[in-house]
C-alpha cells in the first residue's frame, strides 16, 4: 500500500484548451513525487517536489502562473506541513519568489517561527539565499488576459474563479507511515492587495498529522476557512471515517453551512487515499503500487502503469 | 437566555509588579463588553468593545503596549469571528493602527475576503477611514526597554514562557441573549519576532474560532505550538463530542503541552452559557461576566466573585 502521493492542480472549472496541460502536469508532478518516495525519501521531500513542478509550470495558479491581484501583480502563498512533528511552515503575499512552497519548508527549518508574510517574507528569502525573480517572469498571458477582463465593474472574479485556475497541492505518506501535506497559491482572480486565502492558514489549506493522515485543499478560499477544511476532514478520520467519506463529508459540510465548492487530496497513514471535490472539476493524480491515477471531471478514474509509456 | 462575556489578557508567568493592573484591565474590559450585552448588543459588539479596552490598554500586547520586532517595529494581528454566519475578518502584520480588532471587523464587514496583511491591510484600512497613530504612541516604555534587553528571540522566547518577562495576547468570548456567539483575539506577537512573523492569533481555528453550533473560543500562548495544534477548533471539535467547556478546554492545552511542548490558554464559551478560562501556564489573567456577577481570576483555581454594578 505504501508509499503514496497524490497532487491536485485545482478544483472549479477548467476550459477545455487548458484541461490537457493540466492533467499532464499533475501526472507528471505525480511520478517526480513518487520517485523521491521509492528511493526512500520523505514525505515532505515528495510533496515539495510535486508544488515546486506545478509553481514552475504556467498552466497552474501557483508561482509562475499566478493569477494577479487587483493591481495586477503576482502575491502568492504556500504551506507545508511534517505530520510526525505537527512542523509547519508558511508564508503569505509573498512576492517575487519563484518557490513559495520551498520557502515555507525554509520558514519551517530555519527559524523558530510558523508563518512569515509579505516583506518579512522577502526578508527572510534574502537572508537564506534564495534568488529574487522579477514580476515578469511569473506573470503569464493567460493570467493578464483574465487579469483585465475582470477588472471590468460587473465582472465577477468569484463566478470566475470557481474554476479556470486553481491553487496547488500534494499529501504523501511514505514507507514509514509518515504523512506530509504542500500547498501553493496565487490566491484569487483580482484579489485586493495583501489578500491571504486559506493555502497558508493551518488547518484550513492542509493539515497533516501522522496519528489520522494529510490534507491538501484548494477552491474558494474564504470558504475553506470558514470551515478549516483540512482540519474538519481529519477530525472526521480521528473519529474512524475512510478518506474518501471523511473528504465528502468536509466539502459537502463547506457546501451547506456556506455556499462554497472545493476539492481536496487527502491520504492515511495506512495509505488509503482520495481524491473529491463538489466543484465541476478538479485536475489531480496519484500513485501507489506503481500505478498512476488521474482524472479531471467529476466520476472520472484513470489508471495506467508507470511502466507504460506516457 | 442570559449572555456572557469572558475575556482574556494573556497567560503567561505575570510578574507580580504587573499582576494588579492586568486583573484591573481585564474586568474592566469585561464589563465594557458586557454592557453592549445587558444593552441588546450583540456578541459580536460585544467581543469587539472588550478587546478594544485592552488594546488600548498598554499593560497588555495588543495595539497600545504591543511587544516590538527584531527591527523594533510593532506589527499587529488581530481576528473576530461571528458564530451565526461562520464570517470572520483578521489581519496581520498591520502597523500604525490603534485597534487592529476594529480593522479586522471591517474587513469582514467591508470586503468579501477573510484575511488581509501587511501593507495591503493597511492601504485598506485608509480607504476606510481608520486614521494611523505614529509607532511611538504604540510603544509603551516598558517595551522600549525590554526590546533592548531581549536582542535574540530565541532566547526570548524559551526565556519568556519559562520565566517572567513575556507580554501577551488578549481576547474575548461571548453569548448574547439570542444565542449568538463571537470571539474576538487581538497580539502585538512576541517580542523580537523576526519581521513579518504571524502567530495564531489571526489564522481561523488557532487564534480564535466561533461556531453557534457548538460555542466560541479565543486562545493565548506559544502561538507556534497553538499553530500546530489549531487550537480553537480542536477545543470545540472536543465541545461537539460531548465535553463540557471546562473538559474539552483541558483536554486540547494538555494535548498541546504533550504533543508540541507549547503552554497557552483559552477562554471558551457554549451557546447556552456555560464557560470556561483554562491555562497551562503559571497565570492567566482573565474575566467572565454574567448576570450580576463579574468572576476574575489570576492564579490556577482561583476564582474572585464581585457583584457587577
Amino acid at each position: 500500500m505504501l508509499p503514496v502521493v497524490v497532487v491536485h492542480g485545482g478544483a472549479g472549472h477548467i476550459p477545455k484548451e487548458r484541461a490537457e496541460n493540466s492533467t499532464s502536469g499533475v501526472c507528471s508532478a505525480v511520478r517526480s513525487a513518487y520517485l523521491v518516495l521509492q528511493e526512500g525519501g520523505s514525505s515532505m521531500d515528495a510533496v515539495v517536489e510535486a508544488v515546486v513542478q506545478m509553481e514552475n509550470s504556467p498552466y497552474f495558479n501557483a508561482g509562475c502562473g499566478s493569477v494577479l491581484n487587483v493591481k495586477g501583480e503576482v502575491e502568492m502563498d504556500a504551506i507545508v506541513m511534517d505530520g510526525k512533528t505537527l512542523g509547519s511552515g508558511a508564508v503569505s503575499a509573498v512576492r517575487n519568489i519563484a518557490n513559495p512552497v520551498q520557502l515555507a519548508r525554509l520558514v519551517m527549518e530555519k527559524t523558530s517561527h510558523a508563518c512569515l508574510t509579505a516583506e518579512g517574507a522577502s526578508k527572510f528569502a534574502r537572508s537564506v539565499g534564495v534568488p529574487e525573480v522579477s514580476q515578469e517572469s511569473l506573470i503569464t498571458e493567460y493570467s493578464r488576459m483574465r487579469w483585465k477582463k475582470n477588472l471590468v465593474p460587473d465582472a465577477n472574479p468569484v463566478e470566475c474563479q470557481m474554476g479556470k485556475m486553481g491553487t496547488v497541492g500534494a499529501v504523501a505518506v511514505n514507507k514509514e507511515g509518515n504523512v506530509a501535506c504542500a500547498t501553493s497559491t496565487g490566491g484569487m482572480l483580482n484579489k485586493m492587495e495583501g489578500r491571504v486565502g486559506d493555502t497558508p492558514c493551518i488547518g484550513s489549506g492542509g493539515y497533516a498529522d501522522n496519528q489520522s493522515g494529510a490534507v491538501s485543499t484548494t477552491g474558494h478560499g474564504e470558504t475553506i476557512m470558514k470551515v478549516t477544511l483540512a482540519r474538519l476532514i481529519l477530525f472526521h478520520m480521528e473519529q474512524g471515517q475512510s478518506a474518501e467519506a471523511a473528504s465528502d463529508l468536509g466539502l459537502a459540510y463547506m457546501k451547506s453551512r456556506v455556499g462554497g465548492l472545493g476539492g481536496v487530496v487527502t491520504v492515511d497513514p495506512q495509505g488509503n487515499w482520495a481524491a473529491r471535490f463538489s466543484s465541476r472539476q478538479m485536475s489531480w493524480a496519484a500513485a501507489q503500487n506503481d500505478t498512476l491515477h488521474y482524472g479531471l471531471y467529476t466520476g472520472e478514474h484513470f489508471r495506467r502503469s508507470f511502466s507504460e509509456q506516457h | 437566555m442570559s449572555a456572557v462575556l469572558v475575556v482574556h489578557g494573556g497567560a503567561w508567568a505575570i510578574p507580580d509588579e504587573l499582576a494588579e493592573a492586568s486583573v484591573d484591565g481585564v474586568k474592566t474590559a469585561a464589563r465594557k463588553g458586557f454592557v453592549v450585552l445587558r444593552n441588546g448588543g450583540s456578541a459580536l459588539d460585544a467581543v469587539e468593545a472588550a478587546v478594544k479596552s485592552l488594546e488600548d490598554n498598554t499593560v497588555f500586547n495588543a495595539g497600545h503596549g504591543a511587544t516590538l520586532n527584531i527591527d523594533g517595529e510593532v506589527e499587529l494581528d488581530a481576528i473576530i469571528m461571528d458564530g451565526r454566519t461562520l464570517n470572520c475578518g483578521a489581519v496581520s502584520s498591520v502597523k500604525n493602527i490603534a485597534n487592529p480588532v476594529s480593522l479586522a471587523r471591517a474587513v469582514m464587514e467591508k470586503t468579501s475576503h477573510i484575511m488581509l496583511t501587511g501593507k495591503g491591510a493597511n492601504l485598506f484600512a485608509e480607504s476606510v477611514g481608520f486614521s494611523t497613530v505614529p509607532t511611538d504612541t504604540l510603544v509603551s516604555e516598558f517595551e522600549r526597554k525590554e526590546w533592548e534587553r531581549h536582542k535574540t528571540y530565541v532566547t526570548g522566547v524559551l526565556e519568556d514562557f519559562n520565566t517572567q518577562w513575556a507580554h501577551d495576547t488578549v481576547g474575548a468570548v461571548a453569548v448574547d441573549s439570542s444565542g449568538n456567539v463571537a470571539c474576538a483575539t487581538s497580539t502585538g506577537g512576541i517580542r523580537n519576532k523576526m519581521v513579518g512573523r504571524v502567530g495564531d492569533s489571526p489564522v481561523i481555528g488557532c487564534g480564535a474560532y466561533a461556531d453557534n453550533f457548538s460555542g466560541a473560543v479565543s486562545c493565548t500562548g506559544h502561538g507556534e505550538s497553538i499553530l500546530k495544534v489549531t487550537l480553537a477548533k480542536l477545543i470545540l471539535s472536543h465541545v461537539e463530542q460531548g465535553e463540557s467547556v471546562a473538559d474539552a478546554s483541558q483536554l486540547a492545552l494538555q494535548y498541546m503541552g504533550e504533543r508540541v511542548q507549547g503552554a497557552g490558554g483559552a477562554i471558551t464559551v457554549s451557546p447556552s452559557g456555560k464557560w470556561a478560562a483554562t491555562f497551562t501556564t503559571q497565570r492567566m489573567a482573565w474575566a467572565a461576566a454574567e448576570n450580576d456577577v463579574l468572576w476574575s481570576g489570576l492564579d490556577p483555581n482561583e476564582r474572585k466573585k464581585e457583584n457587577l454594578n
